[in-house]
């Protein structure tokens, strides 16, 4: 666990603040999962995984929210979740904890709270039942026959809800899903809306965000026009209310109801910006942008420290101290100073009797003259590190998008998006902006300094066009910033020259790189889920869930498919592998040169096997053992019996 | 050249300690804060001394002075002669010590002879480097050359420096340079021969070199790369299934070394002022050795250690109110920014040992002990290649690594061979690899990409980790040119969307700054591309260790500060002058069509119930912009109420950076960024009403007597005016949205009417301010601003020009308007770094 004041920390590892964004990550997130239970929604239909299974659509969002909390509570533990159900005349006896009051027809099946293993085990078992039962969830959840309960109720129930149960600062959206487009029909529908209206805006100054989930069917489309669009504050549109033109909430998700899961995938982590700051393109003409992480690599939850006290187990903090070992004093943080380890102190030799020997005073220690200042402030010390810039994003020019190599790469990239709300004009200016180098095909170099804290750095400012994918995603439009390698972190290559291959191997490998190449792919990050962090994950959802946890049930989506490989390549690859016996260069040996004190080490794998076969490795000398180890990247401690081990191993498998 | 290693170095310093080296000579500083130019006089010998500690920390390296009043030296010991020519600090590594002595160096009574040290130099480092033959041996040697030299011989010395391989370095204090330019006026004929003298001898030396004092200085700042070697980490690059068809399968040894590897500024240590009262907690730093006696005073910088304890927090359990707030809470590490909820932490934090602890996880809300972790993925160590793909399908902004090349096995022509072929056939046929990486058995694995690298000589490939499925985040933005109206159709004219013209000048923008042409001349007087990132120095890197050095060479920091960064640090911090100009005339277009205006920062008030939107969920697409900003009503926000009854509402602390301005999300924004300020500050909380809340009539009248208030003295910018501080300052504090700037405010007109002439008649008025002003800063945790505003207040009065009396009439108010200190502040649950004792004395003196 990060200590207490790792934020102020100046150390070495300070840069990693740039990509560490797990502050922000920190920020409690919470959703409601608000469902419609309507007739409709209980109807059962063919499960659409399951052939011979009947399911509903309220089972489905069940399961979806099930989904949720499980994908949450690894990558947000402090997340909070709750369930409301509407049209259904379950009630709440009154038992329920946390709810003070509700409205009527709705029925809150899970109240906002932090996600624990006992609340997904109800849900599974709640599920579990439904499976064996496909009507238990309309038993359960009686639907409200012949009318449907105002969607302003729901709106405040819901805010009523949240309101109990969710911490005041955290982000909060109801997640609606239904599959009525048009919940109020009729001579009373105006007055309806009206109250969903206002209730809706009740909830957005409550600060909740509605984020609808429509289920749309083949037999019936869901049409938000309708009833919808008119109560759900467009987003983009409302910052020009009076605008004629205003615009429909583009996050709008229609959905059918096997892709609900991916849907709400997409609004699983709630969407915030690293930063906000001026993109400066020239003096006097800056733009507003803000930045999110689009990349950031998803690690492990880290381990934590408890106590046990008996009753209950409380989690431990670190808390890192300065202090003054040699008088074994805590230094107060505004007391420190920085300044350059110079070494031991060491005896003072010529001591003249002067003053104290600078043994006693301690390693580090210095001496000054009083009232002198040798150290430097914390805020000097940042100021090093900023050049004295302020944050902000800085254009230096354009370049030909061929200048950005591929190995030019230290870190992970940031998007970047106009935020109109702090420069009016940015949003046109930098779609002109991304047009032009689109066009031009250029990169834009910028300086960039992303934090009060952080140190500048240069980036290609890399545009991308909205394009949608073959998932129906649409990428959106904007510039990646990709922070550039200093000349301080560039290595030499350490390596001039080898033996090359000859045009026969080449060709034969270029046969099967070609049945090998997907005709119209690139890297597809969807399709490799972190094995570690899934195996990680699983164990201690098990472990949270008491239950045993079966290894074997693990799959690893990002081994290499090698019977495809080797059916389609196979005999391309073993006439490869000839063409590579026969190639002259690769039977050369190499000379070494200037190392007569060395006995000659070197011993072929052939030897070695038949050594082997004869059970003779023990012939060998180590160091010859230790060469062919070495070749074989394999490590070369440890006792001569080891290395023969080691070496027998390596030959029993590479046969 | 030989490779020089780290560490197996002894260079020598030759100081001239003559009295010549006592003239004194102007230095030019860096600018002051208010950038006014400063200077410091100092000797030559103290300037030329800043040269000497520059070197690498493990590095060793030996001083030898001459024209020391004595004579200690090898040579003299053994045989006679070589007078006044000092080993002064014997080989070994330089540390704290060493500098002090050298800081103690002061110019002698009597002249030394360069070529006397150099030979002493030459003899004390052999003897020193006689069992170690690789070491690098360089001299320096520091003088000003105005004392006469015995050059006899001296070919016989340029001898016996080339046969040890000896680098030798002059520094001349004011030698004629060409490269700086520097020429001296008026230089003494002594010098003069000197400086052609050590020209020639240098000139006859393997590797010698003169050069002036202020240039070395200046180069000693400039950035220098230190060349990594990179490790050859051996692995094995895999395709298909060697264990069951390896008839068919690839396997290469390989060695994968890093391409790009993040370097990052050298680390600080800390120190703190060392004093020897303790028990009182504030030592006082005067007091430190004045009883010894002897000569000025000293003080004692200690350096500190890093300690880490682990304590728990018991808060929890014992503390049920609120509990629905609570129950999160305490969960929440972050929530210390709050200082009530700190000081209250801080009561409860308990401190446990480590042996107490158990390691685990957390499951959301449920514990999960697992002492020895969970099981770990079986894996295999090696790079297996998955599958091709076309080079031009690569997503350039995906790689989240730095890059490593893969080499065949540099010892196995055959496994060269294997992957030449490889590479060359990627690189023909335009293919990267997807591969996945295990560094080592049981590691967990990683996705990334294959990229081939021709070379001249040798073929490589490239590796680059990319993104997991779990590493993208997929956030849906608004689309930036495909607006649809209510009605589903699609709108071409917008405010959003470029015009042809708008789109025509962004074009000729871009156009204009082209870098393509815009470096340096190449041999052939083509221009090519300017920046390139082998050239870029990491200015955090050099300028730190810039100031590192500084600050160990420099006896005092405020005399004599970090001279100004090298400018190759800075060469890429502007776009070239050339492209500027070349695109004065696109941007004063652009400026002109695309009308981009800052918007004015709003002001932000709290929710009655304490829910807040939460910050950066892009908030933008609910706030309105063209709406008339609505103002709090009265009923809705009690700012004074809610600090001390809503003990569990977070306070909010007053950001240490100056922010004169009115507290703006995204202000707020930064701060988070910056000081991992998760939860919440009340008052500051934006909220955004997308319409006039429902008791808009009062608001419009508040509005309206905004408006009939507006001239009262009040600058631009500020909420309280000279005319009636006071009344501005109560009703802005009553509305409750604008506290903090309220404060700085009144700070700001109180300062100004003190500093004005004939003020006495608004005496009484200014110190009913200070009192109301005081009360709100105590009350409403803006400790720090009037602790600050009071200082400020008292230095200026007690200044010329200032206002004594005006100072006189406030401290009768005693101690009551002193400073806010610890005890009080904690009183009000507000924090404080005042002490008690300091507040009371404040006011007295």
């Amino acid at each position: 666990m990060a200590p207490y004041d790792d934020w102020n920390k100046l150390d070495e590892e300070e840069e990693d603040e740039l990509q560490d964004t797990s502050h922000l990550e920190s920020r409690r997130d919470v959703i409601l999962f608000c469902i419609d239970c309507s007739p409709s929604m209980h109807a059962l239909h063919p499960d659409p995984t399951y052939a011979d299974l009947e399911s509903s659509h309220v089972y489905s969002a069940l399961e979806a929210a099930m989904q949720i909390c499980k994908r949450k509570v690894v990558v947000g533990p402090a997340d909070s979740v709750g369930i409301m159900l509407f049209n259904t005349t379950a009630r709440n006896e009154g038992g329920v904890t946390g709810v003070s009051e509700i409205k009527k027809n709705n029925f809150v099946y899970q109240p906002i709270s932090q996600i624990s293993a006992p609340k997904v085990q109800e849900l599974m078992q709640l599920l579990d039942a439904a499976r064996e039962d496909p009507t238990y969830l309309s038993k359960t959840f009686p639907p409200l026959e012949g009318k449907r309960v105002p969607l302003g109720d729901v709106f405040t129930s819901c805010n009523w809800v949240l309101r109990d149960g969710a911490p005041k600062t955290a982000s909060k959206r109801v997640f609606l899903i239904t599959d009525c487009d048009d919940p109020h029909p009729g001579p009373a529908g105006s007055r309806l809306l009206l109250s969903a209206q206002t209730t809706l805006l009740d909830l957005t100054q409550a600060g909740t965000t509605v984020e609808p989930f429509f289920i749309s069917t083949e037999e019936k489309e869901f049409d938000p026009g309708k009833f919808y669009s008119q109560i759900l504050l467009p987003s983009s549109s409302l910052e020009e209310q009076d605008d004629e033109e205003s615009t429909l909430p583009s996050s709008l998700s229609i959905t059918r109801i096997e892709d609900l899961i991916s849907q709400m995938r997409i609004y699983e982590v709630p969407k915030r910006a690293l930063f906000s700051l001026g993109l400066k393109l020239a003096d006097g003409f800056v733009l507003g942008v803000k930045g999110y992480g689009l990349v950031t690599e998803q690690k492990k939850g880290a381990y934590k420290y408890f106590v046990d006290l008996g009753d209950r187990m409380e989690v431990a903090e670190s808390k890192a101290a300065y202090v003054d070992e040699d008088q074994q004093t805590e230094i107060d943080k505004p007391k420190i100073m920085f300044g350059m380890d110079l070494g031991a102190t060491g005896a003072d030799e010529d001591g003249d009797g002067e003053e104290e020997g600078g043994a006693e005073l301690g390693y580090g220690a210095r001496v000054v003259k009083a009232g002198s200042r040798v150290f430097y402030t914390a805020e000097e010390v940042r100021e090093f590190r900023t050049m004295g810039l302020e944050p902000g994003i800085k254009l230096l020019g354009f370049k030909d998008r061929s200048e950005l190599t591929f190995e030019d790469n230290t870190r992970h990239s940031t998007f970047i998006y106009p935020d109109e709300m702090k420069y009016s004009g940015s949003k046109r200016t930098f779609s002109a902006l991304l047009k032009s180098m689109v066009k031009k095909k250029k990169f834009g170099l910028v300086l960039v300094l992303l934090k009060r804290n952080s140190s500048p750095v240069f980036c290609a400012m890399l545009p991308q066009i909205e394009k949608p994918d073959e998932t129906g995603w649409i990428e959106p439009s904007g510039f990646h910033l990709i922070p550039l390698p200093f000349a301080d972190d560039i290595r030499a290559a350490p390596i001039e020259e080898a033996f090359r291959a000859g045009e026969e191997v080449k060709e034969a490998a270029r046969a099967w790189i070609k049945k090998l190449s997907v005709k119209n792919g690139a890297y597809p990050p969807d399709s490799y889920p972190n094995p570690a962090l899934a195996y990680h994950n699983a164990q201690l959802e098990a472990s949270a869930f008491r239950e045993e946890y079966d290894p074997e049930s693990f799959e690893d989506m990002t081994l290499p498919k090698v019977d495809m490989i080797h059916k389609r390549a196979g005999d391309l690859l073993k006439e490869w592998k000839r063409a590579l016996r026969n190639d002259e260069s690769a039977n050369s040996h190499i000379v070494t040169t200037g190392s007569k004190r060395k006995a000659d080490v070197s011993v072929d794998e052939a030897e070695i096997r038949s050594k082997h076969e004869a059970d003779a490795l023990g012939k060998l000398r180590v160091d010859q053992l230790k060469e062919f180890l070495k070749a074989k990247s394999l490590p070369v401690s440890g006792r001569k019996d080891d290395l023969i081990a080691r070496v027998v191993d390596w030959l029993e498998t590479h046969r | 050249m030989v490779a020089e290693r780290a560490g197996y170095t002894v260079t020598m310093f030759l100081v001239d300690i003559s009295p010549t080296m006592g003239k004194t000579r102007t230095v030019q500083l860096p600018d002051g804060p208010g950038g006014e130019p400063r200077s410091t006089e100092m000797t030559n010998l103290e300037w030329a001394l800043q040269f000497i500690f520059n070197g690498r920390k493990t590095d060793q390296c030996g001083v030898i002075v001459f024209g020391s009043e004595d004579t200690d030296n090898v040579i003299n010991e053994k045989n006679g002669g070589y007078e006044h020519v000092s080993e002064y600090i014997p080989i070994g590594q330089p540390n704290a010590n060493t500098l002090a002595q050298l800081s103690a160096l002061e110019p002698s009574e009597i002249t030394g002879d360069p070529i006397d040290a150099l030979i002493v130099g030459v003899e004390t480092q052999h003897r020193y480097l006689s069992s170690k033959k690789t070491w690098t041996r360089k001299m320096i040697l520091v003088t000003d050359g105005e004392n006469p030299i015995e050059i006899e011989d001296w070919e016989a010395i340029v001898k016996k420096m080339n046969a040890f391989d000896v680098r030798l370095t002059i520094i001349g204090v004011d030698f004629d340079d060409e490269e700086l330019p520097f020429h001296e006026e008026d230089k003494s004929q002594i010098k003069h021969a000197n400086e052609t003298f050590f020209h020639t001898f240098t000139s006859s030396l393997t590797t010698g070199l003169v050069g002036n004092c202020a240039l070395a200085l200046i180069e000693t700042t400039r950035p220098d790369i230190k060349t990594t070697k990179s490790a050859l980490m051996g692995t094995t690059l895999r395709m298909g299934d060697p264990e069951t068809r390896d008839e068919e399968a690839v396997v290469i040894c390989v060695k994968a070394s890093k391409a790009t590897a993040m370097a990052r500024p050298k680390g600080w240590k800390r120190f703190a002022l060392r004093s020897r009262v303790n028990e009182e907690g504030e030592g006082d730093r005067m007091d430190v050795d004045e009883e010894e006696g002897g000569g000025e005073k000293k003080e004692v910088f200690a350096q500190l250690k890093m300690r880490t304890e682990y304590v728990i927090d018991t808060h929890e359990a014992e503390d049920d109110e609120g509990a629905s707030d609570d129950k999160v809470k305490v969960e929440d590490p972050d929530e210390e920014d709050d200082s009530q909820e700190e000081k209250k932490r801080a009561e409860h934090l308990e401190k446990v040992e480590k042996e107490q602890l158990q390691r685990g996880f957390k499951y959301g809300q449920t514990y999960v002990l697992c002492p020895d972790g969970f099981e770990r993925l079986r894996t295999r160590k090696g790079i297996d290649i998955c599958g091709f793909f076309l080079a031009k399908n690569f997503r350039r902004e995906l790689p989240m690594s730095e890059v490593s090349y893969i080499w065949a096995d540099p010892s196995s022509p055959s496994e060269q061979v294997a992957l030449s072929s490889i590479v060359q056939a990627m690189y023909e046929k335009g293919v990267m690899a997807i591969a996945r990486w295990v560094s080592r058995d049981g590691m967990d694995p990683k996705m990334g990409v294959l990229h081939p690298v021709v070379f001249d000589k040798v073929d490589c490939l490239l590796w680059v980790q990319m993104p997991f499925a779990d590493d993208i985040r997929k956030y849906s933005f608004a689309s930036l040119d495909n607006l649809i109206n209510k009605n589903g159709e699609p709108i071409t004219k917008h405010p959003y969307i470029p015009t042809e013209e708008q789109q025509e000048a962004m074009d000729n923008f871009v156009d204009a700054m082209d870098l393509m042409y815009a470096g340096e001349k190449d041999e052939e007087g083509n221009r090519g591309p300017w920046f390139d990132p082998r050239l870029s120095y990491n200015p955090a890197i050099h300028r730190t260790k810039q100031a590192l050095f500084h600050s160990a060479v420099v006896s005092d920091l405020t005399t004599n500060p970090l001279p100004p960064p090298h400018p190759e640090l800075l060469k890429y911090f502007e776009p070239p002058k050339k492209v500027v100009k070349r695109a004065r005339g696109a941007v004063e277009e652009c400026k002109t069509l695309f009308k981009v205006k800052e918007v004015p920062k709003r002001v932000i008030r709290p929710r009655k119930d304490g829910h807040v939107r939460a910050r950066d969920e892009d908030e933008d697409m609910l706030l309105l912009d063209n709406m008339p900003r609505t103002t709090p009503s009265p009923q809705k926000n009690q700012p004074l109420a809610s600090t001390s009854s809503q003990q569990l509402t977070p306070s909010k602390k007053k950001p240490v950076v100056q922010d004169s301005d009115t507290e703006t999300e995204d202000e707020d924004e930064s701060n988070l960024l910056l000081d991992k300020k998760g939860p919440p500050r009340t008052r500051t909380r934006p909220d955004f009403l997308p319409t006039p809340a429902p008791d808009s009539p009062s608001s419009s009248s508040q509005q309206l007597q905004r408006l009939s208030i507006s001239d009262r003295g009040r600058a631009p910018g500020r909420i309280v005016g000279t005319t009636y501080p006071l009344e501005d300052f109560r009703q802005n504090i009553k509305e409750g949205d604008l506290v903090t700037k309220a404060v700085e405010d009144l700070g700001f007109v109180i300062g100004e009417i003190v500093m004005k002439p004939f003020t006495e008649r608004r005496t009484g008025e200014l110190l009913d301010c200070l009192k109301e002003m005081r009360d709100v800063s105590l009350k409403e945790d803006e400790i720090d601003a009037w602790n600050d505003f009071l200082q400020e207040l008292k230095d200026n009065c007690l200044s010329d020009p200032g206002n004594p009396d005006f100072w006189n009439e406030v401290t009768k108010l005693g101690r009551s308007i002193s400073l806010i200190s610890k005890p009080e502040a904690a009183k009000h649950g507000g924090k404080s770094s005042i002490s008690e004792n300091l507040a009371t004395k404040f006011i007295e003196s």
